[in-house]
């Protein structure tokens, strides 16, 4: 056979080529026809993130990264899944009630995946982004979410990002906007936050209604910031607050006035006359209230405008 | 047309890791063995007569040069059953029996059931395997399984037989089995070409010999042309002889041992007429036990030839290689 | 191709005399203590945990085999000299080859077929004297015939390792070609997941490297329906035939690439 080499080994790759392709060419038809099924419940056999540790052993990081990758990939095709179903969404339902099936492995997934690599920084985060997305696209499992994060939490309790991914679930999926601040205010005293953060939570906190302690936290924020924006800002946070206040107090007087008159009140004029006010009121910017529709607000023309949404008005969605 | 012909044929080996030098084992072998003889390859270790035999049996591919094995080129299958080849240091398989091994080759020269048996059951009784056929392998002692590789060479009755080392490892019962084994074959009229150490058996059983030193073919040829008839001293062995006798002898003797009480081994150069030294010896009571002849040996003559430098080109031996019939 | 013939059954012969076929033994040893052991279990579960370990161990202990006898088949020829009095004979040296392989499958076939029947008589034993009210809990009975099929993809699978190992054992140390083996075997099992990967990364070069490694790669994960075959989910004719074809055709690749190299070798 060596007398001719040349011709064997040509005849050789030729054949050893035409069988890879046919190889190829069998894979792809067999994932034509019996399309790989998704991952089952039971086909996660070791559902215990210390067990499968010792199972790995010296190569946790490797068996993370697969495990992520699963994730991923499973997520990405319960997303398919759903698309192609078309299916009429179901209202929202409350935290922590059943969800879709399409995602029931994705937490034991990103569980086992941050069990092996307790400091795998993206399958933490991203991964509660993935569990927050709201039902129906998503599996809606802020609780789940927030439950991954404090267990990156208790493995490196100075990251900072993962409180303020918190403070983000509770903003947006639960609308808790008091734990929210919380987590931001948490979040500003990890050594390394930003300075920010603290005004993330007095934001948030007037948000969610609580305008004393957003107040509190305003009041500290300009007394100790070093940024000298950021105490502008602060002192204009205050100012907004005020108005609040004095919103209240006039929109009352408003709603009193229109419910003696009959008719809601389009103008300041008759209640002014009313009450002998010295003029129209003011803003603590001093620039007066308008009053439309029986609505008590700052101008448009004010430095203090817009005043922060409260929860009554705001049907805020997350970003995409 | 001879049962075995080379031409000019080598073998280069590439050695070292990045696969550099190229080693040449063997360098140009021309040799022909004509069909029905006998013929040793002799040399000493290192030489290439391995590689000239596995070239043979294409274990191995030449780097250049050819060869015909009975009329036919290498790579021809057909030949292989006509020949058979017997490995240095045979190993088979363990697991095996003696028996079933040589039906195991049988079959794979294609005899049929019965056939196989019968001719396994006849070769392990030539060579002189009894009851221990049916013991598996691994319980074999070296010279048995020499005999069980000698077995399996001659399994399909061949015209042409290489042994590499036949005799090695085997005590002087089986090399006497074996030596008469080979001289068989060649009242067969089966062809034997064996590479040995062993230049008594050589002398022994070859027709015709080749040796080769450092890859190349020192010497060929007849061994009675190699080898000068012309005695180089005589060896003379007496008995019943006095000491001072022999101390008197003086330079007549190259050498006297004293092998015992008035037993003595007289060595003595080549010009000196013996017989009259036997004469006087007798006539002084002695009795004559032997009287031999010194001749070069063929270990002498192999000496000579292989340390020898390789650039002296030409063979020594007296006969040329191409073309000479014997 | 009778010397071919000749030659694979005496492979089959050195497994069986090299004592390989008593794993059989520690295999049936084994599924009875567990099988009794688990039989304390409550009802339901014990059937689908024997049929677990037992297809498990079957591909474990035919990895190894297919593994081990594999690497040597042709360099413990090569280094204790066998093959030069095999060789001498009149066969080509691609019927070495290819007799070798076929008899190292042989010893697979019947190593497994010897297991699935060890396997289903455990399961016999099992399920006697179960109730049929209790035996409907069963995802799939006990004594499912759709245990053969795994059992037979699992014989394809097997068939490409050893091919692996063959290819390997022309042209390299036992020991090495072991761990390749190994190697390849386990990345075969991920090769789904390495497509995947090709749609994660950035790099358009490393996701093309990816994707063709994927397909290039031993697709082995999938001839394992071990699981399909425990719930009972069905595994289709027409998938069978698809993944038996692609291993003839990959072993084909590899037997002409492993005749190849084996037919232009210097046995030093």
């Amino acid at each position: 056979m060596r007398d001719r080499p040349l011709n064997a080994i040509v005849a050789v790759v030729v054949f050893a080529a035409m069988m890879v392709g046919a190889s190829i060419e069998l894979q792809a038809m067999r994932d034509r026809m019996y399309p790989p099924r998704p991952l089952d419940e039971d086909s996660l056999y070791i559902q215990s993130g210390p067990m499968l540790r010792r199972l790995t052993v010296a190569y946790n990081a490797l068996a993370a990264d697969l495990y992520w990758i699963r994730a991923i990939q499973y997520y990405g095709d319960g997303k398919r899944r759903l698309a192609s179903h078309a299916r009429v969404p179901d209202p929202p339902p409350m935290i922590a009630a059943a969800t879709s099936d399409a995602y029931s492995l994705l937490y034991p997934l990103l569980d086992l995946t941050t069990s092996l690599d307790p400091r795998f920084n993206i399958a933490y985060r991203f991964g509660a982004v993935f569990l927050a997305e709201a039902y129906p696209s998503g599996p809606g499992r802020p609780d789940l979410a927030v439950k991954l994060l404090e267990k990156g939490l208790a493995e490196r309790p100075d990251k900072w990002e993962y409180m303020e991914d918190i403070g983000f679930v509770h903003y947006w999926y639960d609308h808790d906007y008091r734990a929210a601040a919380e987590w931001f205010r948490k979040a500003s005293l990890a050594p390394g936050a930003p300075w920010w953060l603290q005004s993330l939570a007095a934001t948030t906190l007037a948000q969610g209604g609580d305008r004393q302690s957003s107040r509190v936290m305003w009041e500290a924020i300009l007394q100790s910031s070093e940024v000298g924006w950021q105490r502008q800002d602060a002192e204009r946070r205050l100012l907004q607050l005020r108005a609040l206040d004095q919103i209240d107090d006039y929109q009352k007087i408003v709603d009193d006035y229109a419910s003696r008159a009959g008719a809601p009140a389009t103008d300041w004029a008759p209640i002014i006359r009313a009450r002998s006010w010295p003029g129209t009121p003011a803003d603590p910017s001093l620039t007066p209230y308008v009053l439309t529709g029986g609505r008590v607000t700052v101008a448009q023309s004010s430095p203090l405008w817009p005043l922060p949404d409260e929860p009554q008005r705001a049907d805020s969605r997350p970003p995409s | 047309m001879p049962a075995l012909a080379t031409f000019e044929l080598t073998k280069d080996y590439a050695i070292g890791f990045w696969r550099k030098r190229p080693y040449r084992a063997l360098h140009g072998l021309t040799l022909e063995i004509a069909p029905g003889e006998v013929f040793g390859f002799l040399g000493p270790n290192g030489a290439g007569k391995t590689t000239t035999l596995k070239l043979l049996m294409q274990l191995v591919f030449p780097t250049s040069g050819r060869a015909e094995i009975l009329g036919r080129p290498l790579g021809d299958l057909s030949v292989k059953r006509r020949i058979g080849y017997l490995p240095e240091h045979p190993y088979f398989y363990d697991y095996l029996t003696a028996e079933e091994l040589l039906t195991y080759f049988a079959g794979l020269f294609g005899y049929s059931g019965a056939d196989r048996r019968a001719r396994a059951s006849r070769l392990l009784d030539e060579v002189g395997i009894g009851a221990e056929r049916r013991m598996q392998l691994r319980k074999f002692s070296k010279g048995m399984l020499q005999r069980v590789g000698i077995a399996q060479a001659i399994l399909n009755d061949p015209e042409l037989v290489i042994f590499d080392e036949p005799m090695s490892g085997l005590d002087p019962l089986g090399r006497r089995d074996v030596r008469s084994l080979i001289l068989r074959l060649r009242d067969r009229g089966c062809t034997v070409f064996f590479s040995s150490h062993v230049l008594s058996d050589a002398e022994a059983l070859c027709d015709r010999v080749a040796i080769l030193a450092r890859g190349r073919l020192a010497a060929m040829g007849r061994l009675t042309d190699m080898l000068p008839f012309r005695a180089r001293g005589w060896e003379l062995v007496v008995a019943g002889v006095r000491d001072d006798t022999v101390a008197a002898l003086g330079n007549r003797v190259r050498r006297a041992v004293r092998l015992s009480e008035g037993h003595y081994l007289l060595d003595l150069p080549p010009d000196s007429l013996p017989e009259r030294l036997v004469g006087e010896l007798t006539a002084g009571g002695a009795s004559l036990t032997s009287l031999n002849p010194i001749r070069q040996t063929l270990e002498e003559f192999f000496v000579e030839h292989v340390t020898a430098p390789e650039a002296a080109g030409a063979p020594r031996g007296l006969e040329p290689r191409a073309g000479r019939r014997p | 191709m009778k010397a071919t013939a000749w030659i694979a059954i005496n492979v089959f012969r050195e497994s069986v005399r090299d004592k390989v076929l008593y794993n059989l033994v520690f295999f049936a040893i084994l599924l009875i203590a567990a099988s009794y052991l688990i039989g304390q279990l409550t009802a339901g579960q014990d059937v689908k945990i024997i049929k677990d370990l037992g297809l498990a161990a079957t591909s474990i202990f035919g990895l190894f085999i297919a593994v081990f006898i594999g690497i040597g088949l042709v360099s413990k020829e090569v280094e204790r000299r066998s093959v030069y009095s095999l060789l001498a004979k009149p066969i080509h040296r691609y019927q070495l080859l290819i007799g070798k392989y076929c008899g190292l499958v042989l010893t697979l076939v019947v190593n497994i077929s010897i297991m699935a029947a060890a396997l289903y008589v455990v399961l016999a034993y099992m399920s006697w004297g179960v109730s049929p009210a209790a035996a409907r809990i069963w995802d799939a009975p006990a004594l499912d015939p759709a245990l053969l099929k795994a059992a037979s993809l699992l014989l394809a699978e097997l068939s490409i390792v050893t091919a692996i190992a063959l290819f390997f054992s022309t042209f390299s140390t036992p020991m090495l070609s072991a761990a390749m083996t190994f190697g390849l075997y386990i990345v075969g099992h991920f090769t789904n997941d390495l497509r995947n990967f090709a749609d994660l990364v950035d790099s358009p070069a490393a996701a093309r490297l990816a994707r063709g490694l994927s397909w290039a790669l031993p697709n082995l994960a999938q001839f394992d329906v071990r699981a399909d075959v425990v719930h009972g989910v069905p595994v289709a004719f027409g998938y069978m035939g698809l993944a038996c074809l692609y291993a003839a055709v990959y072993v084909a690749m590899l037997l002409a690439i492993s005749v190849l190299v084996f037919s232009r070798r210097d046995f030093k």
